[in-house]
């Protein structure tokens, strides 16, 4: 596992984490056929540097907390296949798929660095960027269920 | 058609409307039961995919039931259709005998009163506003079996006068798509005196009230007979024509098609996404009902075994998985089951359809959600491993969402699976017509009200805008797009300034 020796180090690392997100996003926009999934991309592409801006926020000594507030998980990226993103005809409900398994991984990566972390610090500052990703998660999973379990 | 208040108030005043009013007391009309609508047995009903299952009411009980309503000051009824149908003249039509006005009054609006008598989720709409609902917590007036009771009586009395249509002014126009909102807009632009083509893509005319609703809910008959009626005032109809394949808008401006108006619908069925999911005797619902309703799967003497199973597992909880469970049922299934990851109260199906279904042995398990299809060594599905589901907190919404509980997960045995999970835009118009607006849903924008696209001479509606939806809002759409489409054509062609 990466080992991390200061606070600003895990900022550094999570800041990166979404600016690679976004650069994945506008990757796939640019492949995409149809300008509709073009702009779905963009936009995502958008949420991750807005996340990233927030990240970077705290590193220049804005206050964060990690609030005592369950974020649901309503799982429902966990049990679809995963989506081939060399293709350049992904749906809306592909691209809502990728989101939740892609904020879901990242999830899972400060929960578990959370776990490992040796000074109580770290560990908040991953469990405040743990739910962050969560937060993020539920949104794309909302849509999902809305739009796209609408099982009629 | 809009409707202003002071028209509603002044027919509520016409003399024969008063004198009804005046002849039974609200207390009497009170007192009335709603009526029972009769239906075949269950266990008869079964046996067949083309016996409807309503058998209607008699002049009796709708003239009866037609006395319930209170023909309310306010109609809040009215509230609830879409299209606002002058609900309780239709009513009071019934109530003083005079069947066929009442079948003119429910014209003036819908343009399928016989289809929508029939399917109309009533129970969330007019009915959901009726007085004996909102104020006295009883069972609402049953305005939908009245509507099909009207309809049927003038369908059945072959009394259906042909609308009169304007003089031809020479303008063709073209429909995409033979459903319920291609059907609606095509008759008013006949009426305006257009020539009209259909262009559809089956084999059928009527879309989704042919090939998706089983003939025990909506019989062939009934949407045949407004097919002829749109074909005596002259509409045209081409079937076996894809549009975007078969010719290109392009090739149809070419022949001198001067606007379209897309009807396409969403039928492109949307999967789980669930591993297995492409095992062999998994298939959409729309598959597994065209074949049935189109192709004549039912029949004896058919020749698709894929499609007869004992252990039927139709997932979805909304109008398309009941008619596909039923039609399991019909087709022989032993087991015929829903599997629906959220409680039967959100089953976004008609509740009728929901108490049928349960009538016909149709198991039902609710918060349950099928998270992976187990295949035999050839290929073929044998069972689908489910999750249970719990209602977690309601969120900022207020909505209530199933969250999978881990650890519940058991196999069900299924010899076919049918898949109702919602269905998407069909996506060749979208995706061929160069300058199109286009939702990340797949539906075509329009202006609101307009249905006027992107493109000014291409006009659209029903599921293509709104995805999967209900028919009579594509039904409504149809007639708005006719309205405004005629106004644009009159202006660019006809030089006349319509008045709007
Ligand atoms: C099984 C089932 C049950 C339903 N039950 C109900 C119910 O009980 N009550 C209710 O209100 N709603 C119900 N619905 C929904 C309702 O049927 C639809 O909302 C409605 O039919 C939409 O009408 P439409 O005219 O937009 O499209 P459709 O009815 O889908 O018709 C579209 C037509 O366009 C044709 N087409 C598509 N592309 C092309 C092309 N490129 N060229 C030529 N033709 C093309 C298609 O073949 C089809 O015939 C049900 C839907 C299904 C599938
Ligand atoms: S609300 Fe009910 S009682 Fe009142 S006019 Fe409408 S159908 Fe009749």
């Amino acid at each position: 596992m990466k080992e991390f020796n200061s606070l600003e180090d895990i900022l550094d690392f999570a800041i990166n984490e979404e600016q690679m997100a976004a650069d994945f996003y506008t990757a796939l926009a640019e492949k995409m056929e149809h300008q509709e999934m073009k702009d779905t991309f963009e936009q995502y592409a958008l949420e991750e540097i807005g996340h990233r801006a927030k990240l970077e926020a705290i590193k220049n000594g804005k206050e964060y907390k990690v609030s005592e507030e369950k974020v649901a998980d309503l799982k429902i990226g966990d049990y679809l296949v995963d989506v081939d993103t060399e293709k350049t005809n992904i749906t809306y409900q592909e691209a809502l798929t990728i989101a939740m398994k892609k904020e879901k991984a990242a999830f899972k990566l400060y929960n578990d660095l959370a776990a490992a972390a040796s000074d109580s610090a770290s560990r908040d500052m991953f469990l405040m960027l743990a739910q962050e990703e969560a937060k993020h998660k539920l949104r794309f999973e909302v849509e999902y269920d809305n739009n796209i379990l609408t099982e009629n | 058609m809009e409707r202003s208040e002071e028209y509603i108030k002044n027919e509520r005043k016409k003399e024969w409307r008063v004198e009804l009013q005046k002849k039974t007391k609200a207390k009497d009309r009170m007192a009335i039961e709603r009526v029972k609508m009769s239906e075949q047995d269950p266990n008869e009903r079964i046996k067949s995919q083309r016996i409807e299952v309503n058998k209607g009411l008699s002049a009796e009980q709708a003239v009866q039931e037609a006395m319930r309503c209170m023909d309310c000051v306010n109609p809040t009824c009215m509230e609830g259709c879409p299209v606002s149908i002058n609900i309780p003249k239709f009513i009071k039509n019934i109530e003083r005998g005079e069947f066929g006005k009442a079948a003119s009054v429910l014209k003036e609006t819908s343009a399928l009163p016989a289809v929508c008598g029939r399917v109309c989720p009533q129970e969330v709409q007019c009915e959901q506003k009726c007085f004996y609902v909102e104020k006295l917590n009883q069972p609402s007036v049953a305005i939908g079996y009245l509507e099909r009771f009207a309809a049927d009586w003038e369908r059945e009395s072959g009394e259906i006068a042909v609308p009169e249509c304007a003089e031809s002014n020479g303008i063709k126009v073209a429909v995409i798509g033979s459903g319920p909102s291609g059907l609606s807009f095509a008759g008013d632009m006949a009426k305006l005196g257009y020539d009209v083509t259909v262009f559809e893509a089956l084999h059928e005319i009527g879309g989704v009230l042919k090939y998706g609703i089983p003939e025990f809910r909506l019989p062939n008959a009934v949407v045949d007979v407004e097919i002829d009626n749109l074909r005596n005032m002259g509409v045209k109809f081409i079937t076996n024509y894809i549009v975007g394949q078969t010719a290109t808008l392009e090739d149809l401006k070419g022949e001198g098609f001067k606007a379209f108006y897309v009807g396409s619908g969403a039928g492109l069925p949307r999967f789980m996404n669930i591993p297995g999911e492409n095992a062999n005797g998994i298939l959409s619902s729309n598959e597994y009902l065209t074949r049935v309703n189109l192709m004549g799967a039912d029949s004896e003497d058919s020749d698709t075994p894929v499609l007869r199973g004992k252990n039927v597992v139709v997932v979805g909880g909304g109008n398309t998985a009941m008619d596909s469970v039923r039609t399991a049922k019909r087709l022989g299934a032993e087991n015929a089951m829903i599997v629906y990851r959220r409680s039967e109260e959100e089953m976004p199906a008609r509740v009728e359809e929901v108490h049928h279904a349960k009538q016909e042995g149709v198991e039902f398990l609710t918060l349950t959600n099928p998270i992976e299809y187990i295949a035999d060594e050839n290929g073929r599905v044998k069972q689908v491993k489910v999750q249970k589901m719990e209602l977690g907190e309601p969120d900022a919404s207020g909505r209530r969402r199933p969250i999978p509980m881990e650890g519940s997960e058991y196999t069900i045995d299924a010899t076919v699976v049918v898949v109702a999970v919602g269905v998407s835009p069909n996506p060749l118009i979208p995706n061929s017509v160069e300058g199109l607006e286009v939702s990340k849903w797949g539906t075509i924008e329009v202006v609101k009200d307009k249905m006027q696209s992107s493109i000014p001479e291409v006009f659209a509606g029903g599921d293509i805008v709104r995805g999967g939806a209900t028919v009579i809002l594509a039904m409504g759409d149809g007639r708005k797009a006719a309205a405004n489409m005629d106004t644009y054509l009159k202006e660019k062609y006809l030089s006349k300034k319509v008045e709007q």
